[in-house]
């Protein structure tokens, strides 16, 4: 696989259904290995914060976006650049606190979920919580703090899927805090 | 249009079944069941052939008096069984085809839900309303 060499050229296709069922492979396993779903959904924050700190370098490399000036800059990128170069989707933005430091990102569909139904006993399982993770800590390495989470989501009988980010502070120092 | 939808494992063992509940439910299941004879009479008797024309749909399993019993095998040898009523004329070969494969297009979805474990029984709502829709468009 030769990556590095058309790295900010143009971006790999790969099988959605693939992606679709590893994940979901990935979800019932930590669904196995861990007691209750509180425990799971920690564990898929702490994959995507993993994932996030890392995908940071791959999307400032291939995108070509500069600094942000505002966290509404930031929404932008976030919903038109990086959702759309990893996931083939463009989430809108919407419900902007007035403060301007909070916001939704509404996934109409969610390429996680294609074929997923949560049974009963998982009522809680936030299942693509991953993506939180990945905000998460993707965010961090630019230095800004944000809280993401779901407040709605398809699996649960909701219409749409809605991620809420809060925008927490600019963090000084450029080492990360350290995440074990 | 269907009154009793079956989807059957490799194995012969029922993965869901659902039937019009105002009629008797044991009738069918036994219909469904005698049918899965048939069924294995008809792989095994066209088997070559079947493989070769990618034909999964088996046609008229048998004719009741008031009954007509359809069936379909994918090609993991899992079995859909349909029975639907033999005065509705309307209901033509080219329409139960295509129910089949409606049917067979949700039950893949279902085999990809990462929840369903392959040969649990069938506990999916989208699944369940399907064969509701296909139920109910006649009857």
């Amino acid at each position: 696989m030769s990556r590095q060499a058309n790295r900010g050229t143009e971006s790999k296709k790969m099988s959605s259904e693939l992606f679709t069922l590893t994940y979901g492979a990935l979800v019932t396993q930590l669904c196995k290995d861990y007691e209750n779903d509180e425990d799971v959904n920690k564990q898929l924050d702490k994959m995507g914060y993993n994932i996030g700190v890392r995908l940071i370098e791959d999307f400032l490399a291939r995108s070509n976006v500069g600094r942000c000036h505002d966290f509404r800059e930031t929404a932008d990128v976030i919903a038109k650049v990086a959702f759309k170069m990893y996931l083939g989707i463009t989430p809108s933005i919407t419900n902007w606190s007035p403060a301007g430091d909070e916001f939704s990102l509404i996934l109409e569909n969610n390429p996680l979920v294609d074929f997923v139904e949560l049974p009963d006993n998982h009522s809680s399982l936030i299942y693509s919580n991953l993506l939180c993770g990945v905000l998460r800590g993707a965010l961090e390495m630019v230095q800004m703090a944000v809280e993401a989470k779901f407040v709605q989501d398809t699996l649960k009988g909701d219409g749409v899927t809605e991620i809420r980010m809060r925008f927490i502070r600019r963090i000084e120092d450029n080492l990360p805090a350290g995440e074990e | 249009m269907a009154v009793c939808v079956a989807v059957i494992a490799k194995e012969n063992y029922p993965l869901y079944i659902r039937s019009v509940p105002t009629e008797n439910e044991l009738k069918f299941h036994y219909m469904v069941h005698t049918s899965l004879d048939v069924v294995d009479e008809k792989i095994s008797a066209m088997g070559k052939a079947l493989v070769d024309q990618r034909e999964l749909y088996l046609g008229l399993l048998y004719p009741t008096e008031d009954y007509k019993v359809y069936g379909y095998v994918t090609n993991s040898r899992v079995k859909f069984v349909m029975v639907v009523d033999s005065s509705n004329t309307a209901l033509r070969d080219n329409e139960i085809r295509s129910m089949f494969r409606k049917l067979h297009s949700s039950y893949t979805d279902v085999m990809c839900n990462p929840f369903y474990n392959p040969g649990d029984c069938i506990q999916s709502r989208a699944f369940d309303s399907m064969v509701t829709s296909m139920m109910i468009q006649v009857c």
